[in-house]
């Protein structure tokens, strides 16, 4: 007999990210007037996309979540669709598509990518639902297409087809590469679109730079903006909390179940332990991730807000507080140490989405996270000129780097059972 | 598809890595390719103070297949003797069944084309 098929309906999980999405629109029209806020968008969607683009900065905060709500409500739409049964992986895509819809993702710009890994689909004449996943978190390349078509350096009748063109085809090689990467760092680092994404952008841009065209550095970094912030994000955890606590159907004693896991992919807490337990946990994450950007006199902005969100997300699929805090302590060591300090914007965002590494500290410890942090601050402030900035993900791309090196040395020395 | 018989392999991996995670000393393998689909069966002792995998491997197994999870994740299955990806081997698999004694443990596995 074979697995009992359950009917497709829309679950808990979508019911919890539609009403994330909403609270997003709500809270970013209550910020500007509907004038600015498509005023706003316009000026969003019409500028290029490359590290580091605040959209705070560009568009207004208004502006800013009404991209992330209505980008994660159409996603959602489509993975409704697909008939995809949400569970944390799909947390994960949503709030990390959430996050960088603050910097870098926009109602444009994630199209040209989700349609080429919609042609590879296509051509393989698979249906696109198998694929869904990698395009989720394959927006990570949106901005190539960006960068192009609103490039100074070319005439709008060539930047416009080039850079449509070139966000196509990074989806449409994507879903190949991704699968492949996994076998350098073995799921240790979570972020792997980040790391594919990054190896893609490193040719391509090796490409670009090879016939005249540099992309054009930025940074749009906003702040003040702190205690309105930190009350929103606050008030988003404790119901993801309260929530949970409200809808479990097992001990809250149970909780503790999820720090036994490694958090290596696939983690999948909502398969494993229930979407009541992930939901506690993704709230606890995202409040010790408020309070470390805080403690150290970080910004709240778009970037960091989009940090934060990713922490939250992925506490669904492999992250938890215990294996988040010795990422936060190697990058503090790290500024202690470096030539840079803890609230530079480049390292609050390495501290942030360093915690892509939290499967290392699971597995073989603390210790051994805090290591990995350490290394990983120094490598990520290196790698961002390889892509120019058009991989968002570039922490995920660094911490790929990462895992894939030192995992094998962390193996060698580890005392085996046997 | 691409790979078909790769994935069939990383399967058996997975699980013979699983069956070493638990002390098998002695491990066998039935396989057979029919035209609907992959017969997997394996079977191997286990140290009876690892019975508590044993339960996590049923609970794992009988998770819904799902093509998405394994379209993206299927290189991991099998690659890291550490750890298990015993919940990639449900999602990539349309039945599962696992008896076991006091002693013995087999699993059977059917992956339809």
């Amino acid at each position: 007999m074979e697995k009992q098929k359950k009917q497709f309906k829309l679950n808990m999980t979508y019911y919890v990210l539609i009403t994330f999405s909403i609270i997003q629109i709500i809270f970013g029209l209550t910020q500007d007037s509907p004038r600015g806020i498509i005023l706003g968008l316009q000026s969003i969607l019409s500028n290029p996309d490359t590290l580091v683009s605040d959209y705070f900065g560009i568009g207004g905060i208004g502006a800013s979540f009404v991209n992330s709500g209505l980008l994660t409500l159409i996603f959602l739409f489509i993975l409704y669709r697909m008939k995809h049964r949400a569970h944390g992986v799909t947390i994960a895509g949503i709030l990390t598509i959430s996050g960088f819809a603050f910097f870098g993702k926009n109602l444009l710009n994630v199209w040209f990518v989700v349609f080429g890994v919609y042609l590879y689909s296509r051509y393989q004449k698979d249906k696109f639902s198998k694929y869904v996943v990698v395009a989720l978190f394959g927006t990570a390349l949106a901005p190539v297409a960006t960068e192009i078509m609103f490039s100074t350096l070319l005439p709008y009748h060539i930047s416009i087809p080039l850079g449509i063109f070139s966000g196509i085809l990074m989806g449409f090689i994507l879903p190949a590469l991704a699968t492949s990467m996994l076998n350098f760092h073995q799921g240790f680092n979570l972020y792997n679109i980040g790391f594919t994404s990054g190896l893609v952008g490193t040719v391509y841009v090796s490409i670009l730079r090879s016939y005249g065209f540099v992309p054009e550095p930025r940074f749009i970094w906003t702040t003040g903006n702190n205690l309105k912030f930190s009350i929103f994000l606050s008030v988003i955890f404790i119901g993801f909390i309260l929530f949970g606590i409200y809808t479990r159907d097992r001990k809250l004693s149970e909780f503790k179940n999820i720090f036994k896991y490694s958090g290596r992919l696939i983690t999948d807490y909502v398969k494993l332990e229930g979407l009541p337990f992930t939901l506690i946990n993704m709230g606890l994450a995202g409040l010790l991730s408020l309070a470390y950007i805080l403690i150290i006199g970080g910004d709240l902005n778009g970037p960091t807000i989009g940090g934060i969100y990713t922490i939250v997300g992925f506490s669904a699929f492999g992250k938890t507080p215990k294996t988040i805090i010795p990422i936060f302590i190697g990058v503090l060591i790290g500024s202690l140490t470096k030539t840079w300090g803890i609230n530079d914007p480049a390292i609050q965002l390495a501290a942030l989405f360093g915690t892509a590494l939290a499967p290392i500290a699971g597995e073989f410890g603390w210790m051994y996270g805090i290591l990995a942090a350490f290394v990983h601050s120094s490598v990520v402030l290196n790698v961002g000129f390889l892509h120019g900035g058009m991989n968002l993900y570039n922490n995920g791309f660094a911490a790929g780097i990462v895992a894939g090196f030192l995992l094998p040395i962390f193996e060698a020395f580890r005392k085996d059972e046997d | 598809m691409k790979h078909k018989r790769k994935r069939v392999m990383k399967i058996i991996d997975e699980i013979t890595n699983f069956l070493f995670f638990v002390g098998a000393k002695k491990i066998s393998i039935d396989y057979e390719e029919n035209d609907e689909g992959f017969l997997i069966t394996l079977e191997g002792n286990y140290k009876k103070e690892k019975i508590k995998e044993i339960y996590n491997l049923v609970k794992y197994l009988n998770y819904e297949k799902e093509e998405e999870m394994e379209e993206y994740y299927w290189e991991l299955s099998g690659n890291y003797d550490m750890d298990t990806e015993l919940t990639l081997v449900g999602m990539m698999t349309d039945d599962a069944k696992v008896y076991y004694d006091n002693d013995k443990v087999t699993i059977f596995l059917v992956r339809y084309k």
